[in-house]
């Protein structure tokens, strides 16, 4: 989810606020595609994606570039987002109401996780296809940015703009593409994550701190970093309130998404750029020196010890 | 047509809390739900317990266990006793605009190191995170359940109307000062000189202001407004929870009547919130026309609305109804006799002002004209 975000934020500079959404869209497709036509929400993943997608480059087509255009400030194309995160709001609501009351369907608001996993050595499937899926995304991502040329070219365009036009590649284009990704990837997030998780409406939206903390962690310039982020975010998230409801008692989990908005604060007031831009020599250099000043020292305390 | 003007009362001071921020300052307050909740939070949880205490009504050591009997000890005190209620009522809006400030305060610190896209980051998910926070710690305001509030305004008499007007009439002296206020500083040296820290940062700390205190001092303030604001809101509906404080109701709604007004501009903003809560009114009236012939809840249809609409003025009239006006400055001349003869002399030499309005619209500050 991260990486999509980074992705937009890349080629328009705007946080995507709606961003949550499309995971919600994503979510909704599965619900769908498993309670109305009785089909298996795996199959509904490529379709997630496809919708994820194409209304992601409406949304990018439809307002952000048109009010671009127009010569809005920044301040306004976050407002534009947060609308349409609203107008997304009303949109599942009034869709959810429907399916309600067309198939009489049940609990379309807030859905508990959708019992449709199979199981495979007594794990449920979600396990083994959500890293498969991950890592096929990442790797497929790695490659196409660096070794297609259409890939190498929106890196460039996204990067450098004015330069990659000069070199004739078609930004548009290559930002429209970023676009579809983005879309996609959190509506694949989303068609996965309620089978395991609960969904509704705005829990898309809810998620918008740890999608948020997982790109500023990893930079919202790199997509490496957002996947890196992504990752540190996800797993911190659970072991610390894993570790808190083991210290403090369960009460802490409610507070689960303080520690995604801790990181992201520590991150921003620290290195606002994240870790990408973070000069590891200068770091780990005089760790490595201050290790081997405290490893001369006690090998001098042995020997004393020694008596040599 | 009283709850119109109550809600109209409420949107209008938080709106231009936020304009003064936002419109004015530059700072974009992604998170304004988070202050407002905080005003009601304080209102919510410190009032009652006050209330208890002053009149002697036991607690039982668990003030929100035994809410519903505590409450109806302290109505029945209270509804008497004019003098005690509107000191707990001041004194609840005090408190929470106290909290409101230290909260400002504690925001203002990213808000001033941060560019805008990643303090809206930060606002956004802080608010979020308040209002989880406020869903679970239910000692405060008793999480998403709630908790009631002190009838404060009990003296006005049984009459729900009444009441009503009563509280109209505080809402109405607060907005009016809060309007008031607001104005002072638009036309005050202090609002040029927000807007020139919003507009160029450097160029006026180039001119001696220091544009980090400014920030910060508008941040408290605004935040301070907006949880006086929001603590009102709590006194005169009877309780509060946690689940409407949400983004929507508090952030986006208020976006949007500043967008629709106009940033920057009072009366713009003031038009704006107006037309906010009367089409909202009007649509909550209209919709249970047709509610029964669409098979979803028209509220949704209402954000669908508003976003739209939003995104339409963004992109057709992105100054709202009524723009920013430029600052009203003095005539050249006026400056020149004020600079006396020497400075007139060198001005003439060629008059190349980038900013004239600014430049010249801090008598305060002659000496700033040639410089530009």
């Amino acid at each position: 989810m991260a990486v999509g975000l980074t992705l937009t934020y890349l080629t328009t500079k705007v946080p995507n606020f709606a961003y949550g959404s499309f995971v919600t869209i994503g979510g909704y497709t599965s619900f769908s595609v498993f309670r109305i036509n009785h089909v298996n929400p795996y199959f509904a993943v490529p379709l997630a994606f496809l919708l994820g997608a194409v209304v992601s480059v409406a949304m990018y087509l439809g307002v952000l570039r048109t009010l671009a255009r127009r010569g809005s400030s920044l301040v306004a194309l976050m407002i534009s987002t947060l609308a349409i995160d609203i107008a997304f709001v009303g949109i599942f609501g009034i869709y959810s109401d429907y399916i309600g009351s067309y198939y009489r369907i049940e609990n379309t608001k807030n859905f508990f996780r959708l019992l449709a996993d199979f199981s495979l050595f007594g794990l449920p499937g979600l396990f083994y296809v959500t890293p498969i899926s991950l890592a096929t995304i990442t790797i497929a991502l790695f490659l196409f940015l660096t070794r297609t040329k259409f890939g190498v070219a929106m890196r460039a365009s996204v990067e450098n703009p004015s330069l990659a036009r000069v070199l004739g590649i078609d930004v548009e284009r290559a930002y429209i593409f970023a676009w579809f990704l983005a879309g996609g990837f959190a509506a694949t997030a989303g068609s996965f994550s309620v089978l395991w998780l609960q969904g509704g409406t705005t829990f898309g939206s809810g998620l918008i701190v740890e999608i948020f903390a997982a790109s500023v962690l990893g930079g919202l310039a790199s997509v490496y970093g957002a996947a890196l982020g992504g990752l540190i975010i996800g797993a911190t998230e659970i072991l610390l309130t894993q570790t808190g409801i083991a210290v403090f008692g369960s009460w802490i989990s409610i507070y689960q998404k303080g520690f995604p908005l801790l990181i992201m604060v520590i991150t921003l007031l620290l290195f606002p750029r994240g870790l990408v831009s973070i000069n590891w020599h200068r770091i780990i250099r005089p760790i490595a020196v201050f290790v081997g000043l405290i490893g001369n020292r006690l090998g001098e305390i042995f020997r004393f010890v020694r008596g040599e | 047509m009283i709850d119109l003007m109550i809600a109209f009362a409420l949107y209008l001071v938080v709106s231009l809390s936020l304009n003064l921020e936002a419109g004015f300052a530059g700072v974009p307050n992604f998170g304004k739900v988070m202050f407002v909740a905080a005003g009601a939070v304080v209102a919510g949880s410190v009032s009652g317990r006050l209330a208890a205490f002053i009149l002697g009504v036991n607690t039982h050591g668990n003030y929100n266990g035994f809410i519903a009997q505590i409450i109806t000890q302290l109505d029945s005190s209270l509804s008497g006793n004019a003098v005690l209620s509107i000191e707990i009522l001041l004194l609840g809006v005090l408190l929470a605009a106290a909290i409101g400030a230290s909260l400002g305060f504690l925001t203002s610190y990213p808000a001033i190191r941060l560019r805008e896209d990643y303090l809206g980051m930060l606002l956004l998910a802080s608010a979020q995170l308040f209002q989880i926070f406020l869903g679970g710690y239910e000692p405060l305001i008793g999480g998403t359940q709630g908790i009631e509030v002190p009838n404060l305004f009990g003296w006005a008499g049984n009459g729900i109307e009444v009441r009503d007007v009563v509280v109209l009439g505080f809402l109405a002296l607060f907005a009016g000062l809060v309007y008031f206020y607001a104005e002072r500083v638009a036309r005050s040296p202090l609002g040029r000189t927000l807007r020139a820290v919003r507009d160029n940062e450097v160029a006026a700390r180039a001119l001696g202001k220091d544009d980090v205190a400014i920030r910060r001092n508008v941040i408290i303030i605004a935040s301070a407004i907006s949880a006086m604001a929001g603590a009102l809101l709590t006194f005169y509906v009877g309780a509060v929870n946690a689940e409407s404080w949400t983004r929507i109701t508090w952030t986006f709604w208020i976006w949007v009547m500043l967008i629709i007004g106009g940033a920057a501009n009072n009366a713009g903003v003031a038009l704006g919130a107006f037309s906010f809560t009367f089409l909202f009114k009007v649509v909550d009236q209209v919709k249970f026309y047709f509610q029964g012939s669409i098979p979803f809840d028209v509220n949704w249809l209402e954000y669908l609305m508003f976003a739209s609409l939003l995104i339409l003025i963004l992109a057709f009239r992105p100054g709202g109804i009524l723009p920013e006006k430029s600052s009203v400055t003095l005539p050249w001349r006026t400056v020149a006799e004020i600079m006396g003869p020497k400075s007139k002399a060198r001005s003439s030499s060629g008059p190349q002002f980038g900013t004239p309005e600014r430049a010249k619209g801090d008598p305060d500050e002659p000496s700033s004209a040639p410089t530009t």
